[in-house]
């Protein structure tokens, strides 16, 4: 037993007995995770797939219970890392004094409010079974690239958010409405209408006054390093076709029957600059349900289901510029009006649709598109995939971060550490019918590999720098004490005030911020100029 | 420190013609048409540049003066919140930054100083090619970024993806003097160099795992005061067709607006009753008057916007998906006179107004306006209509793609009727607490309205806003009295 024999008890008061572990059994499992190798050695350890081993795993069913539990970890002065879905490193704990809270009986879809055109759900809730729900109503969720397994609410309050539909679904920060929230000192917050005491609604998340979902989270979220999300109210969507959906076969042979109004279109733009102009002059049309850049060896990806299939895609994979777009529509009538948009900007951009050409995708590609499936396929070649990069503004800024990553990828694939994708993978995705895009680059390597997993990491950090040196933005993975370190400084001392939140609202520090910020790491106090 | 030295202080930052503390120019800043109460600012300054308004906050730390942000050049001012509720306050008057920073039609976006007005940017986004998701008929002389500052509504809901919207990405001066530059602005590098990398500022969120803007943004100036900002913009259609059904039943409006917005349908999309519609298109009392008894009670308005060679393909494929939407739903459409014109709905929709169409029926009017679900509105419309004696405007904007709904109610009355205008203040917020009780979402609680609503709403709330505002306006120099940061 790990933890004091009184403290296990009280824990298991708090939740049940059955649902607190501290065996090495289930501390072992639960220490491991998805790319743990790879970061670990960039924390300086060893490349190994484990985390520090958690105290214990506790299994709360309820917000009052996750309280509960939280205000235990501040009596006894014992950190807490949360996880829905619990996918990647970001659910592992940073410390051997940090219990996980796994919120798997937490699994409810609690809401589904056509006339809001909102559901809510908790943290166990996946894309996948949320998305078969609401399509009785007509209705579609963002979900983001990690795919239709993961958890929406961990999405929407704690991880980034884009997703292959974002030009129709935009981005999971962006489409939270009510929230509850246990906070690191064991305070429960409603934010929004759904805080409100007479007649709670989970509607808005936004006020009274300044809206606190700007402490929640930026641009990608503080990844439980300041408290718990019990239950969130997300956007719905029109879902883009006919919601008729019959799948037969066997994994992962699927058929598919493709849906009315569906149509996908692949088109080889040549260069960046053609491909910054069209992929804008498509989304101002406001027609794609997605709209997305990917090299031609991750569009070999995407239509494959085995290494041996992407290798005959060969013929697809010389395309230097690759414009992916699916229009999809609920009517004839939308469905005919956006085939002409998509004939008309073609005709005028001198562009050949090769889709039904040259080459026709198996219909399950449509199925994956529409089940948000298609990042998986990034484990194709290696069995392991990790993705560099993720800044997020104009095209432009996207394409030129594009090119600028390629050396430094070309270095390590030279050395034999990653795949060669020839240093130019990359998916860049639309959001909000073109306002904003952003774009990362997809890096295969072998997680079992020694030598793989310290070169992968070697990138990882020398693309990061090329985002800091080249003015391109933050990437996705700037957390952690560290990276905020590095970069805070040429960002207006953005860590000093992102440490000043985290000292407020966790004065004991007991939500594990190893990925977020951890308080009192830098000791020069005031602000600097 | 005597008001005499930090008049002194003020003026050799912003130089002597640019600091007042004369009477007459006082009075303007002193009271508002709300009920909050009238006081005179110590001075007004108005700063040219972020550098200047960083010296300020920073001298006001120093020497313990308060600051009030105002950006608009000229009222009427509504809601109470830019008037002086302790002693020692300076105006920060913003509204001679007007510059125009940046406007990039291929990403559609502006960057602005907080003196631009609705007036100024509307006719140069026309010829541009662009449009700016407008408020309903806003004032030329209101400033864009306050308005987005405070959350307004706009008029396009399918174009407000999120609460924040159109507002983007914030340079600010915290209350601790620090500029900061929150969304991609925040960098790493200058706007300069950001914008050599691709960078056009287009993304709110960040920089990286907070969104400061959003606790800019609702605060009545009280955590920052915003020194520009970058705005989404939309294409400008190249042809559109004004929709106008009528009904005496909310409800049949209100479904038949459900599926135009859960669908994506149309551009500009709100419910008016007789009266405001009456407001926005007539200039004298009798006019409105004689055109709201024409009208049936509930108007809903809708615009099909298309641009480009296939504008008119656009346009086909709406009107005919939505007619078989009103099939389903058994509307008619032909049953529909044409009342109002395409032109003049559009002026209302697209235009600033030259003074304010509230002001038309009876020269003063009180507002309540909240946020409800779907289902409440007709409710919420009932109380407050078995509330109010006044004539009574009533205003419903779908709002962040249609999942929450502003409500709005324009109380008009004769501010020189003196019986009339005290009844009407005895009763006001006895009104709005009952609506409040009953679940009305007081999101934007200006002046009495705050106290009310955070009595209502859960103390978990109140004390994070508290923590907030400790971390970035330790010393409450920005605008102290608004919302629940003075106990």
């Amino acid at each position: 037993m790990v933890l004091e024999e009184d403290t296990f008890k009280e824990f298991e008061k708090a939740v049940g007995v059955g649902n607190v572990n501290d065996g090495e059994v289930i501390t072992d499992a639960y220490a491991y995770n998805w790319c743990m190798e790879m970061f670990n050695y960039m924390d300086g350890k060893e490349p190994l797939p484990y985390s520090s081993r958690p105290k214990a795993v506790i299994l709360p069913s309820s917000t009052e219970e996750v309280q509960k539990v939280v205000k235990l970890c501040n009596k006894y002065g014992i950190q807490v890392k949360a996880q829905s879905t619990g996918l990647g490193p970001w659910n592992c704990v940073s410390s051997n004094n940090s219990i996980v809270v796994d919120l798997r009986r937490m699994n409810k879809i609690v809401k589904i409010d056509e006339k809001n055109l909102y559901c809510v759900v908790e943290p166990y809730v996946s894309g996948a079974q949320l998305q078969a729900e609401i399509m009785k109503y007509g209705l579609n969720c963002h979900m983001p690239g990690a795919g239709p397994q993961v958890s929406p609410l961990a999405s929407a309050t704690s991880m980034n958010g884009p997703g292959f539909t974002s030009p129709s679904t935009g981005h999971s920060s962006r489409n939270v409405l009510g929230v509850e929230w246990v906070l690191p000192d064991g305070e429960i917050m409603r934010l929004g209408s759904w805080g409100m005491k007479n007649n709670p609604d989970w509607f808005n998340g936004d006020g009274p006054g300044p809206s606190l979902r700007g402490i929640m989270r930026g641009w990608a979220g503080a990844k439980s390093g300041l408290g718990i999300f019990t239950r969130v109210a997300v956007k719905l969507f029109p879902y883009p076709c006919s919601t008729d959906f019959e799948l037969s076969g066997h994994s992962p042979n699927y058929d598919f029957k493709i849906p009315d109004f569906m149509r996908l279109y692949v088109m080889d733009c040549k260069n960046f600059k053609r491909l910054d102009e069209i992929i804008i002059q498509v989304e101002k049309e406001e027609i794609s349900f997605m709209c997305s850049y990917l090299s031609g060896l991750a569009v070999m990806a995407i239509f494959a289901n085995s290494f041996e299939q992407m290798m005959e895609l060969m013929a697809v994979g010389g395309m230097k510029a690759p414009l992916v777009v699916i229009i999809a529509a609920r009517t004839k009538r939308e469905f005919e009006y956006k085939q002409k948009v998509m004939d008309y900007i073609l005709e005028k951009n001198k562009l050949a649709n090769i889709i039904g050409k040259q080459y026709t995708p198996y219909p399950v590609f449509y199925a994956e598109a529409l089940r948000s499936n298609l990042g998986l396929h990034g484990f194709i070649a290696t069995g392991g995939f990790q993705s560099t990069l993720g800044q997020c503004d104009t095209a432009k800024m996207c394409l030129n971060s594009a090119t600028l990553n390629v050396p430094a990828k070309q270095l390590f694939i030279k050395k034999g550490a990653v795949a060669n994708d020839f240093g130019e993978g990359v998916w860049m995705t639309s959001y909000e019918s073109g306002h904003y895009f952003h774009a990362e680059s997809p890096t295969m390597f072998d997680q079992t590999n020694k030598h793989s997993v310290k070169g992968t990491a070697q990138y990882f950090e020398r693309s990061n720098e090329i985002g800091l040196v080249k003015h391109l933005g933050a990437p996705f993975f700037v957390e952690g004490d560290r990276w905020h370190d590095m970069f805070g400084p040429h960002m207006h001392n953005y860590h000093l005030w992102l440490r000043k939140i985290k000292e407020a609202f966790d004065p004991n520090n007991i939500a594990d911020g190893g990925f977020y910020i951890t308080p009192g790491k830098d000791k020069k106090g005031a602000l600097k100029k | 420190m005597s008001n005499n030295s930090i008049i002194s202080n003020l003026i050799n930052i912003c130089g002597e013609k640019n600091v007042s503390n004369d009477a007459s120019v006082l009075e303007a800043y002193s009271s508002d048409m709300s009920y909050v109460e009238a006081k005179a600012p110590l001075c007004v300054a108005w700063p040219s540049n972020a550098k200047k308004i960083e010296e300020i906050v920073k001298l006001a730390n120093k020497l313990y003066f308060s600051i009030i942000p105002i950006s608009s050049s000229a009222g009427p001012r509504l809601h109470g919140d830019t008037i002086p509720q302790k002693d020692n306050c300076v105006v920060l008057d913003l509204s001679r930054m007007k510059k125009l920073l940046k406007l990039d039609k291929k990403n559609r976006v502006m960057m602005i100083e907080p003196g631009v007005t609705f007036g100024d940017i509307i006719p140069t986004l026309e010829k541009k090619g662009l449009k700016l998701n407008i408020p309903l008929h806003p004032r030329a002389s209101k400033s864009v970024l306050a308005s987005t500052l405070e959350r307004e509504p706009v008029t396009i809901p399918r174009h407000m993806w999120d609460s924040s919207d159109p507002l983007l990405c914030t340079e600010v001066i915290f209350g601790t003097g620090d500029l900061f530059r929150t969304g991609t602005a925040g960098g790493p590098g200058t706007i300069k160099q950001q914008e050599k990398a691709g960078i056009a500022q287009l993304n709110p969120m960040g920089p990286t795992q907070f969104s400061p803007y959003r606790v800019i943004q609702g605060a009545q100036g009280s955590m920052g005061v915003v020194t520009w900002a970058t705005i989404k913009l939309e294409m400008k259609p190249t042809i559109q067709k004004v929709y106008h059904l009528q009904s005496d039943d909310l409800q049949e409006l209100l479904d038949f607006h459900h599926d135009l917005i859960k669908y994506r349908l149309c551009d500009e999309l709100l419910i008016l009753n007789n009266l405001n519609l009456a407001c926005l298109l007539k200039q004298t009392p009798q006019e409105i008057n004689n055109l709201a008894k024409e009208l049936k009670k509930w108007n809903l308005i809708y615009v099909l916007a298309g641009r480009g060679k296939l504008a008119n393909d656009k346009l086909e494929y709406l009107m005919g998906d939505i007619a078989d939407i009103m099939e389903e739903q058994g509307l008619d459409p032909s049953k529909e006179k044409e009342i109002i014109n395409d032109t003049n709905i559009l002026r209302v929709l697209r235009q600033p107004d030259t003074d304010s169409w509230r002001m038309r029926l009876k020269g003063g009017h009180q507002d309540i306006f909240f946020l409800s679900n779907f289902e409440r509105i007709p409710e919420f419309v009932s109380i407050m209509e078995s509330q109010n004696s006044y004539d009574l405007g009533v205003y419903i904007q779908a709002l962040n793609l249609g999942t929450s709904h502003h409500c709005e109610f324009n109380i008009y009355y004769n501010p020189n009727n003196a019986e009339e205008s005290k009844h009407l203040k005895e009763n006001f917020l006895k009104t709005c607490t009952k609506l409040m009780d009953a679940g009305a979402f007081f999101n934007r609680p200006y002046g009495p309205w705050a106290k009310e609503a955070y009595e209502r709403h859960s103390a978990s709330t109140q004390s994070a806003l508290k923590k907030v505002k400790k971390i970035f306006d330790p010393n409450n120099v920005l605008n102290p009295g608004v919302l629940c940061f003075d106990d």
